[in-house]
Formats: C-alpha cells, structure tokens, sequence
C-alpha cells in the first residue's frame, strides 16, 4: 500500500537524481551478472569457436550454427543424463517431502512420547556435514550392490530433517480442532493427515519440491561418488566426466552448447516460480 | 521436560491402567519411522563408523582393517598436503565470506532503497539468477571467461585498461585462489542479497521515524539502525559462509583436477579427503581427515556463536 502509494506520487512528481544513479549503477552490476550467460550463448552458436574461443570476443557468432549443439548431443549422451537427473529428482522430491510432511504432521499434532527427543536428535543431525558422512554411505551402498543404482539417492533422499522442520513450523500453526473433528466422525490417522491436512500444506509442499529440486538437480559429489556407469549418469556429473576426460578448456563452443543445455531446465523453472523461488530461498535461509 | 510432565500426568489421571504406551503413541512413531530410519541409517551411523574407520588402517573398500589408534590423525597433521589443503580452504573461504557479505550488504541496501517497483524485482531476479546455475556450469563457463591468454573475456576487457599482460587467472599458482574467489562471489551474491533484502524489509519503521526526529540523516540511520539490527543476520551468513567455505570441492576439482593445480594452490581439505577415500583407497586416513575437518568446523561455529553473545552483552 505504501509503495504503491508512494510510486504514484513519483509518477506525479520529478524522479530525484539519487534514484537515476541508484537505478543506473543496479544496472551496471546487473550487467557483470549477465555478460557470461550471453557470453555462454554466443559461443555455444559459434561453429567457429569448436576449437579455440574466437579473438576478439565477439558479440554475435563468427559462424552462426546450431551444428554445435548437435555435436554436443552426440558427443555428450545429454538426454540420456537429463532424463536420468529428472529421474533421480522426481524420486528424491516425493522420499524426502513425503518422510518430512509424515513426521512433521507427526511432531505436530500427535505429541507422541518422545517427539521432542525426535526432533532434536534430527535436526541435531544437520550439522555433521555430508562430507563426513559420504565414505561409511559409500562403503555401505557398495557393500549392498547399490552403486549405479538410484536407490542411493532415494534411501538417504528419507533424511530430510530440514524439511521435517519446515512441515512442522506450518502444520503448527494449522487448526488440532480440524483433527479432533474427523476423529470424531471416525476417521483414521492416515486419512486426516492425507484428507484433512495434506491439502492445506501446498504452499510449504511447494517450498520443498523447489529447494529439493535445486539441489539434486546442482548435486556433484554423491553422484560422482556412487555412479561408475556412464549410462547413469546424472546431467552434472556427466558434463563434468566429458571436461574432466577430455581435458578443461577444450572445444569451447560444444562444452558452453552442453552447459547451456544443462542450465535450460532450472532457468526455466527459475523463469516461471521466480517469486516463489526467491521467497523459498529466504524463507530457509531465515529459519535456519 | 514435556516428556516426563506427559508421563506424571498419565500416572495420575488413569493409575489403573497404566497404558505406558498409548495407540496415539505407536501412531507417531508410525509417522516418524521413515525420518527416524533416514536419520539412524544416513546420519548417526555413518558419523560412527567414519569415527571407526579412522582409527584403522584399511585396505580397499574393507571396513575391517588394523586398529592403528590415532595414527592416521597424526599423519594427517603432519601432512604438508594436508596443511596446504586447509590454509587454502580458509583463505578462498574468509575472502569469499567477507566479500560476499560487504557486497551483498550494499547491494541489498541499494535494491532496498530503490522506489521504482518494477526495477526492485527485476534486479532481485537478476542478481539471484547465477545461485541456480550447478558448479558445475560454473566452473565451466568461468574456465573460458578466464581463460589464460589474451583470447580470454576478461583479459580482454582488461587490456583496454592497460594490462596487456594476460593474467594466468586459473594457470598461475599465485591468481587461481583469488579467481576462485571472484568466481564464487558472482554465484553467491544473489543468495546473500535476497536474505538481507528480506532482513532489511523487517527493520521496523518506527525506528528510522525516531532517528529523522533526533536528525539522522540516511547514512546515519544505516550505520545507527538497520546495521546492529540485521546483527543476526550477518552472523548467520558468516556461520553458514564459513560452513560452506570449508566443504569446497567442486570447482577445484573440474578446474584443478584431484592434485588441485596449479601448484597444489587449489587443493582444498574436501579434495584431500575425495583423493586419499576414492583414488588412493586410504579410507582411514580421509575419515581421520574428514573428522579433523568436522572440529574445525564446530570450533569456528563456535567461536562465531560466542563472538555474537559477547557483543550483545556489551550493549
């Protein structure tokens, strides 16, 4: 209200200088932001540029192509790993929202004994970092016969504690009497939480599948650690193996053609929820 | 606490039937159990055996190996490479954290301070936009942008002013931390300046009315108020900055390969556990390594935490 308010009154009057300056020098920075995407996608075009970057830098391809992105779908199996990434974050998302939406509705509204001994001991657990974790799970989905299979992602995808505490925060705040109602008219614990509370927790549903979407999506270490066959390879650790056996630095406009390939799914997504992505971001960022 | 108050109530209220374990409670540890068995078998039992494996000397993928007590802590402290890996952690760390934060502080002020809504979103939207991109894409693009020669983007740009000598931004053992720095920073900003903006959002506004009051201008009211009231929130960044700092692997690893070239200056302490875990089948030397990391990094959470309660009890 105020802002609306006060952008009106702006239109009315003169603009200040501060504001131009502010706005000018936002831009500025916005512009050091930007220049590698387009700097990304004017190579990825560039027949040119398979080889060596072209000299000087050019701000429109030196030989417009999209051959270059065909080499890089042939060379780089990359629809194979993106459907594999899509894959292993489809299986990721419902393990690990459903694990957190159960517990949390469980810490929330059953009060079982021991509930807040659970919480603690899990969200005690967020702070041993991964790296420390990853050679005994290494050791342990070796020994199972789980390497290059995605139930390595799915089985550790049940340790959600963040989320636990994000689906516990909102159900807190949703009405118990809604409970006490359909148990009344003689409904199970499964049907309330799937009937009555399930639905009402869109929003912090949405919230989860976003942040978890991002980071199995980005994630590099643990599939590189549990995926030896090239044909399981998740979109990150299969650009990486191509750069990595082939050398950094080498056939610019096939490698930046595949990373921009690697980027369209999260940019598009980023396109179309960016409010939300951003309000998510914040969100965990301030509880935690 | 609640769980002894709920168990003296149940002994008062039905002494006869002493249900220690109620249906409800069965129910919530129904509920529970997929958590409960996700943190069991991926958290607490993982931390143990890495405490395990690190007192033995294993070969290959075997967990059972000699006990060699804190052996293989000793050699990982006396590991020249080892060092190495840590100074370089921390510096790439502290000058990406504190870079990171200024930045992102200032940023966020100027985006905050910004009256034209349309412009307000869309420079969050584009400075946040480099935080969904992998590492991976990162480091890649980042290779070509600095690439060692005169053909490099940033090399260009710098000749018009006067360096017309290129900068081995990732070749030269000297530049590759501060690179890897600049690197992270323009992936990380975006993260930062959206949690400030929101921070800055929740200052509360009767405060700067009190400030114009007493005659405060707009530099005074930032230094004054909205800077010791985001406190927690810069301490947050710095806690969660450091954390993250201490764990970097990925891009060292696409751009300096597992010896963390040039020159060893971007082996950091994660690599040191990836290359000794998985190349060189030292199991016991990189959970010695990796545990040594996790004090590190509980200390340095630690101290950041009593930094914080110092301050606010001298206020």
């Amino acid at each position: 209200m105020i802002q609306t308010a006060d952008s009106k009154a702006l239109r009315r009057k003169k603009i200040p200088v501060s504001q131009w300056i502010l706005a000018i020098v936002l831009f500025l920075g916005s512009f050091i932001m930007i220049v590698p995407f387009l700097w990304m996608l004017v190579t990825s075009f560039d027949w040119g540029a398979r080889l060596n970057i072209t000299f000087p830098p050019k701000i429109w391809p030196e030989e417009p192509s999209i051959r270059t992105y065909e080499v890089a779908f042939t060379n780089i199996k990359m629809f194979r790993y993106i459907i594999n990434s899509i894959i292993v974050s489809a299986g990721v998302i419902v393990v690990s929202s459903l694990s957190a939406l159960l517990s949390g509705y469980a810490l929330s509204k059953l009060r079982f004994k021991g509930a807040s001994l659970v919480l603690l001991l899990a969200l005690s657990t967020m702070m041993i970092p991964f790296e420390m974790t990853m050679i005994p799970q290494y050791l342990l989905f070796s020994k199972l016969g789980l390497l290059d299979n995605y139930l390595a992602f799915y089985l550790p995808a049940l340790n959600y504690a963040f989320g636990t505490f994000l689906a516990k925060a909102f159900i807190d705040q949703l009405p118990s009497s809604l409970r006490e109602a359909a148990i009344l008219d003689g409904a199970g614990e499964f049907t309330v939480f799937g009937r009555v509370y399930l639905p009402l927790c869109t929003p912090i549903i949405a919230t989860m599948i976003i942040l978890l979407f991002l980071g199995v999506w980005n994630e590099m270490l643990w599939p590189l650690l549990v995926l030896k066959n090239a044909a399981k390879y998740t979109i990150q650790i299969g650009l990486a193996m191509f750069t990595y056996n082939n050398g950094i630095n080498q056939q610019p406009s096939i490698i930046m053609a595949a990373t921009a390939v690697s980027l369209i799914p999260v940019v598009v997504v980023y396109m179309f929820l960016q409010r939300y992505i951003i309000e998510s971001i914040a969100l965990s960022g301030i509880k935690q | 606490m609640i769980l002894s108050n709920e168990m003296n109530a149940d002994k008062k209220m039905t002494p006869k039937r002493k249900k220690w374990f109620t249906r409800n409670d069965w129910t919530g540890y129904l509920f529970s159990a997929p958590l409960i068995i996700g943190v069991l078998a991926f958290a607490i039992y993982p931390m143990f055996a890495a405490l395990f494996i690190s007192f033995h000397q294993t070969s290959g993928l075997s967990l059972n190996g000699k006990w060699v007590g804190l052996s293989n802590y000793r050699y990982a402290l006396e590991d020249p490479v080892f060092w190495q890996a840590l100074t370089n952690t921390f510096l790439m760390g502290v000058l990406s954290v504190v870079l990171g934060i200024v930045l992102s502080f200032v940023l966020a002020s100027l985006i905050n301070n910004l009256k034209w809504n349309f412009g307000k979103n869309f420079f969050k939207a584009v400075y946040f936009l480099p935080n969904v991109v992998s590492a991976v894409a990162t480091s890649l693009l980042f290779s070509f942008l600095f690439f060692p020669s005169k053909e490099g983007l940033l090399n260009f740009v710098l000749s018009w002013f006067g360096v017309h000598h290129p900068i081995g931004w990732f070749t030269n053992p000297e530049v590759s931390r501060y690179s890897i720095v600049l690197m992270s920073l323009w992936g990380a900003l975006g993260y930062n300046t959206i949690i400030f903006l929101a921070g800055l959002q929740s200052v509360p506004r009767d405060l700067y009315e009190a400030a114009e009051v007493d005659g405060a201008g707009g530099y005074k009211k930032w230094l004054h108020i909205t800077i010791p009231y985001l406190r927690p929130i810069f301490v947050f960044m710095l806690i969660m900055g450091t954390i993250g700092g201490m764990k970097r692997f990925t891009d060292v690893w696409l751009i300096g390969g597992t010896a963390g070239n040039p020159g060893g200056s971007l082996m950091t302490v994660v690599l040191y556990i990836y290359r000794n875990a998985f190349l060189a089948s030292q199991m016991g030397l990189a959970t010695a390594a990796s545990y040594l990391l996790f004090i590190i990094i509980l200390v340095l959470t630690a101290v950041m935490m009593l930094l914080n309660r110092r301050k606010d009890s001298l206020d």
